[in-house]
């Protein structure tokens, strides 16, 4: 899952930046609205997470502009002023949830998960397909009541691939959604993660939880469980 | 650009111009007026005296003129101002005495039994009104003679008049200017007396002398003094407001700052160091947030301008819909048409986000608001199915955040900050049980 972060305070940035990190999500963050209103114009994103004060272009405007320019992806503002005609006019101009500084790391993060299921139409906290549970809070991963031991990028590979179930996904997309934007990608890479999901996933072949579409991408084929 | 005048060299000055310009323009036509009445009355009396003139004169049978007997005396007195001369043709056929000694040729002819009247300058001191009117006269035999009879009187006496009246003119209007610009003057200093006493009741306040402004002024001035007074009682109570809340922050930010501090000092157990640390910072920010929100509210002032509880809740009831859609809370609200209050927008917005997002936050899946509308106040109900509000926590919770330091975040510091807002605007709250199974708040606000 992809996250855009725009803060201007550099140490709030970095914090945040890293904790999302270590709770195994993709994080491309930036320090003015300028900036943010390109990356969001740009890049694919699961959740953006907006500060409303920002130097260049207010975080008000960014959302609109993100809105207008028809992106859909959940916002959650920032604001260090908890009035609420800021709140109102915030989520007015698009956003989908607020936050006041200074918050609990947990809040942000339980609500970015929050967010990001309310859109791929997920209601419970935990992602339950067939005998894989996901849980984004402790990023554990239980197959048949068994914790499954995953690196990193099989994790992000799997959250995304649940948070999405049911729906085909293409190599371009699932690069997009597990990288950073400054990192090297080889689009190779996601088969080699997929095989070792697969294995991690249905060691007896079973299960055939992740099916290849050829040409197309892949779909995760065990049924969302409510 | 322009000249910053005060009030009264503005009045006065125009007054002034409007003065001079109305007492010249009355100067100019009387003046007229008396020209032209003294000239027709100079005709007039040049006309009696040629009809004196003609009855006194004497006609013989060859054409020669004699005057009968003195018809005027001043005809017979040399240079007395009036003249009398009856030509035939080119040739003086009679002239009056006092006529002696002038050369004099009285100049017009107008023929037949016309009449003509001329100003004539004699050498240099004395002007002349003539009247110059052909006489045809018949002998027995039925002979004519034509002749010119010209009367003339001179016009310094008229002159003389018209410069006195001038004269007179000129003082009596002149000082009838002076009079109305020192009465106006007065006027103005007395009308504008009490502009002057504001002014110097302001320095007074500046200068901390006196907290408001008098009521002892004229109704028009009142009026303004009265809204200033509002905005002075309102700034007034902002000012206690952020003292009030500033020494509250800064007294309770003492409790956790001296909780972290001791914690230092004795716990070598990190781990009960970060929990206490997590704890106090916890309280710190809820302590900066109450006051905060405490600092800024606007409070009630009679001079705002109205705003619309509708679309407020309207918009805040949009927001939290969002930010708890996956609640799928049902929600009821109903309002008497549009209810408008005499309130700050970010107040109302404050005290209702507050207590409806609680409202959101609290119940299990219903919420309901009501608002409705009496003769001075505006009665808000805002019920939810959740938990409820023990009866024995009620007043505490809306007993202002005077204890806020000691309570946990959620619902505390909400009610507090709304509780503080109703405070502000000298309305009243109330928890009931709401027939919802939750609580009910009923919130009562002055509606001006």
């Amino acid at each position: 899952m992809r996250i855009l972060l725009i803060e201007d305070e550099v140490h709030l940035r970095e914090q945040i930046t890293q904790q999302l990190q270590q709770q195994n999500l993709t994080v491309d963050a930036a320090s003015d609205g300028e900036e943010g209103l390109y990356q969001g114009s740009e890049y694919p994103y699961d959740v953006a997470i907006i500060d409303l004060g920002l130097p260049k272009l207010s975080g008000i405007d960014v959302i609109k502009q993100l809105r207008t320019k028809g992106k859909d992806f959940p916002i959650l503002i920032l604001t260090a002023r908890g009035r609420w005609q800021d709140k109102v006019e915030g989520l007015e101009a698009g956003a989908d949830d607020y936050l006041v500084k200074p918050f609990h790391f947990e809040e942000l993060s339980a609500r970015i998960n929050a967010l990001a299921r309310r859109a791929s139409g997920w209601s419970s906290s935990t992602l339950t397909c067939g005998p894989v549970t996901l849980n984004p809070t402790a990023q554990e991963v239980m197959c048949d009541e068994k914790e499954i031991d995953l690196t990193a990028y099989e994790y992000r590979l799997l959250h995304y691939l649940m948070l999405h179930a049911g729906e085909v996904l293409s190599k371009t997309v699932l690069t997009d959604h597990i990288y950073e934007q400054d990192q090297d990608r080889d689009s190779n890479v996601i088969e080699v993660f997929i095989k070792r999901l697969r294995n991690k996933l249905d060691p007896n072949k079973t299960l055939n939880p992740i099916e290849t579409l050829r040409g197309r991408g892949y779909r995760l084929t065990l049924p969302r469980d409510h | 650009m322009t000249i910053n005048l005060s009030l009264s060299n503005r009045l006065l000055l125009a007054v002034s111009l409007v003065l001079t310009a109305f007492l010249g323009l009355s100067a100019f036509s009387l003046n007229n007026a008396f020209q032209a009445s003294a000239e027709s009355a100079q005709r007039k009396q040049l006309e009696i005296s040629k009809i004196s003139l003609l009855t006194a004169l004497e006609f013989d049978e060859a054409g020669r003129v004699t005057l009968e007997k003195t018809a005027n005396p001043k005809l017979n007195t040399p240079n007395s101002g009036l003249y009398a001369q009856v030509t035939s043709g080119r040739e003086i056929v009679w002239q009056s005495q006092s006529m002696l000694g002038l050369f004099l040729a009285l100049p017009d002819h107008p023929g037949g039994t016309n009449e003509k009247f001329s100003i004539i300058q004699l050498n240099d001191e004395e002007t002349l009104l003539n009247l110059a009117s052909g006489i045809i006269w018949e002998n027995e035999q039925g002979k004519e003679f034509n002749y010119t009879l010209n009367i003339a009187e001179d016009l310094d006496t008229i002159l003389q008049q018209k410069a006195n009246f001038q004269l007179s003119l000129w003082y009596s209007l002149g000082g009838t200017g002076l009079m109305l610009l020192f009465a106006q003057a007065f006027i103005l200093r007395w009308g504008l007396r009490p502009l002057h006493d504001v002014a110097i009741d302001l320095n007074a306040i500046e200068s901390g002398d006196h907290e408001r402004l008098s009521t002892n002024y004229p109704k028009e001035v009142n009026q303004l003094t009265q809204n200033i007074n509002i905005l002075l009682d309102h700034e007034h109570s902002r000012r206690e407001r952020y003292k009030n809340s500033l020494a509250d922050l800064a007294h309770s930010l003492k409790t956790p700052l001296a909780v972290m501090r001791g914690e230092f000092d004795m716990n070598h157990n990190t781990s009960n160091l970060r929990k206490t640390a997590h704890e106090q910072l916890d309280r710190i920010s809820a302590l900066v947030d109450y006051q905060l929100q405490r600092a800024a509210t606007e409070g009630h002032s009679s001079l705002q301008a109205p705003v619309s509880l509708g679309e407020i809740i309207h918009k805040i009831l949009g927001s939290l819909d969002k930010v708890y859609q996956s609640k799928n809370i049902q929600r009821q609200y109903k309002i008497e048409q549009d209810i408008f209050i005499h309130a700050d927008e970010g107040d109302m917005y404050e005290l209702l986000g507050n207590l409806l997002e609680n409202a959101y936050k609290y119940c299990s899946e219903h919420v309901s608001i009501f608002i409705s509308k009496h003769d001075s106040t505006i009665e808000i109900h805002i019920d939810d199915d959740g938990n409820g509000i023990p009866e024995h926590a009620q007043q505490d919770i809306i007993k202002r955040g005077k204890r806020i330091d000691t309570q946990a975040e959620g619902q505390g510091l909400g009610l507090a900050i709304a509780s503080d807002i109703i405070e502000a605007y000298k309305g009243e709250i109330h928890i009931e049980n709401s027939h919802l199974g939750g609580a009910r708040f009923i919130i009562y606000l002055p509606k001006q």
